[in-house]
């Protein structure tokens, strides 16, 4: 059944890293839920954040509110955590859907079917697609199941809006590593520029309100769109995912013609 | 009828060296086509532009009267290729991956894949990563036939197989042959396709230098021949023979190359009392020299002769 075509035989390729990283972020969302009642009797949350001054900056903690588990989860896990364990997934896979065939010489094989060199980039972006909405739909399911053990209010509406804006900075990403791995054929350099745009995007978005400066590039972090409009108190804002979903879209538009284009490697 | 196969000044230049030059090359339907060139001689990137897995610098090919730039996919149903440095997906069975490069195709005949499994004694239920290089090139062999294609490219494909194996897969490509299919085969070695092929090409630093019958070919191979005789022989008696040159004797032994028949010679020696004799089939290269003596075969060739006598 996972033998039809190149699109399900990617979801096959990626069943056991979604599965793990789903799991993964599902348990520490769910750990983070069923505790949050115990954490903010033991400390007020807010005073903390408070006394750390313009450091909590740095965590991307500013728009927390941790006296609700919402506001809780954002500074713990939406700011920081979960962003980069979904960029890294995403775009760890898709640095190495074209890059992995070329070097493993698989892609000779592959092409010499008919499918085309568009239809292997498409199917294969179209299985990583998927298993981010695994991912998120796991993690929703844990995190309201964590909720509901801890009976702390989270509106699943709010929660589904801020894992909306979490797959498309993922796919943005893993299109960037995509990108750039069809049109060297190198996966190293992939997650290597995709991961440092990564990290300069994450401290450009933090540090923008407390360096002057910043807050003129700020526009050019996905960071800034991913959980500017704060989605998970405020709901989903379509402007900010319309952006993350245009550069994805961009940037696979790029991957299909740079991989079209190109001698693959023998 | 269109040709399997037909370039037109096909050029690929990658930095200095490597690459191919104007190779015009047309390989008729329904014969078993030999390619043959030394290592980095620009076999694979014929294949590999003819498969458009790289695009020509100039020039253009066709493969079934179809252009290999333009109409890719409809070359892709009707032809299946074998690389030589075989890479499949390692984590999947043998059958796992038929079955995924049967749906790809989209028509295999399920009864003649199992025959070739058969054939070719692929165990099917083992995964590729734990196959030796001569069983991957089972599987990738049985992907290719499996299909039926009207045009099997195959890149140095039997490297690795057992005798047994490669009698097995000679008797597929015939088959083909006779069904009026056309196999392409590349190959650094003349012995391993000889006996095969109805035609070969033959490419030297990425240009084609013939196309050839075998037999044409062979007609112009030269060999290496040793005789040993017992007691002394007249080293006249063997002079002006067609086809025969380099004559040495010493010591009671005959040293010569022939192009062509050694019947001239065999005769000749069979006049006097013969102990042993010694033939040392041509090598590719050797072949290359007799084509094209260029100075630098000549020279090569002279080497060859220094270190053959020091021996």
């Amino acid at each position: 059944m996972l033998l039809r075509n190149v699109f399900t035989k990617t979801v096959r390729d990626l069943r056991w890293p979604t599965f793990w990283v789903s799991l993964g972020c599902g348990v520490m969302t769910a750990y983070f839920a069923i505790l949050f009642p115990t954490y903010s009797k033991l400390f007020d949350l807010n005073a903390i954040l408070e006394k750390m001054g313009p450091a909590v900056k740095l965590l991307g903690a500013s728009l927390g509110d941790a006296s609700t588990l919402i506001g809780f989860l954002h500074i713990e896990l939406f700011s920081m955590i979960l962003p980069a364990a979904m960029v890294a997934f995403a775009a760890g896979m898709a640095s190495g859907f074209t890059a992995g065939e070329e070097s493993r010489g698989t892609i000779d094989v592959l092409l010499s079917y008919p499918v085309s060199r568009a239809r292997v980039v498409l199917e294969k972006w179209l299985a990583i697609v998927l298993a981010c909405i695994v991912v998120v739909l796991v993690l929703w399911a844990f995190a309201l199941t964590g909720a509901a053990i801890s009976a702390s209010a989270l509106p699943p509406d709010r929660l589904a809006s801020a894992l909306v804006m979490l797959v498309l900075l993922g796919l943005a990403f893993a299109d960037i590593a995509l990108a750039i791995s069809a049109f060297s054929g190198n996966r190293g350099a992939a997650i290597g520029v995709t991961v440092a745009l990564m990290v300069a995007m994450y401290l450009i978005d933090a540090l923008s309100s407390i360096v002057d400066g910043l807050a003129t590039i700020r526009p050019l972090s996905l960071f800034r769109y991913y959980m500017g409009g704060d989605p998970l108190r405020n709901g989903l804002s379509l402007g900010d995912a319309a952006v993350l979903a245009a550069v994805a879209a961009v940037f696979l538009a790029i991957a299909v013609v740079a991989f079209e284009r190109r001698d693959l490697a023998a | 009828m269109t040709a399997a196969i037909e370039t037109r000044n096909l050029t690929k230049r990658y930095g200095r060296s490597r690459g191919i030059t104007d190779v015009d090359l047309v390989v008729e339907t329904g014969q078993i086509f030999g390619f043959l060139g030394p290592n980095g001689a620009g076999k694979s990137t014929l294949i590999r532009l003819l498969l458009d897995l790289i695009r020509p610098t100039s020039g253009g090919a066709s493969v079934l009267g179809l252009d290999v730039r333009r109409d890719r996919l409809a070359i892709d149903r009707r032809t299946s290729y074998v690389p030589g440095e075989l890479s499949l997906y390692s984590d999947m069975t043998g059958r796992q991956l038929l079955t995924y490069l049967g749906n790809l195709q989209g028509h295999v005949d399920g009864a003649y894949r199992e025959s070739l499994i058969e054939r070719l004694e692929l165990d099917p239920t083992k995964r590729i990563k734990s196959l030796s290089r001569g069983n991957k090139q089972k599987v990738g062999l049985v992907a290719a036939f499996m299909i039926r294609p009207e045009l099997l490219i195959l890149d140095e494909a039997t490297a690795g197989l057992d005798p047994f194996i490669q009698l097995e897969f000679e008797h597929l490509c015939e088959e083909a042959r006779d069904e009026g299919r056309t196999v392409f085969i590349s190959s650094h070695q003349l012995p391993e396709v000889e006996h095969l092929c109805d035609r070969v090409g033959i490419i030297r630093e990425g240009r084609l230098l013939a196309v050839e019958t075998i037999a044409g070919l062979k007609e112009r191979a030269l060999r290496r021949i040793e005789i040993d005789f017992i007691g002394t022989v007249d080293a006249d008696a063997f002079a002006n023979l067609p086809g025969v040159s380099d004559l040495v004797v010493r010591d009671g032994t005959l040293r010569c190359t022939v192009m062509g028949s050694v019947d001239a010679l065999i005769k000749a020696a069979a006049r006097f009392e013969v102990r042993n004799i010694r033939s040392v089939d041509t090598s590719l290269e050797e072949i290359f020299m007799a084509y094209y003596g260029s100075g630098e075969a000549a020279d090569k060739s002279a080497a060859g002769e220094a270190s053959h006598a020091a021996a």
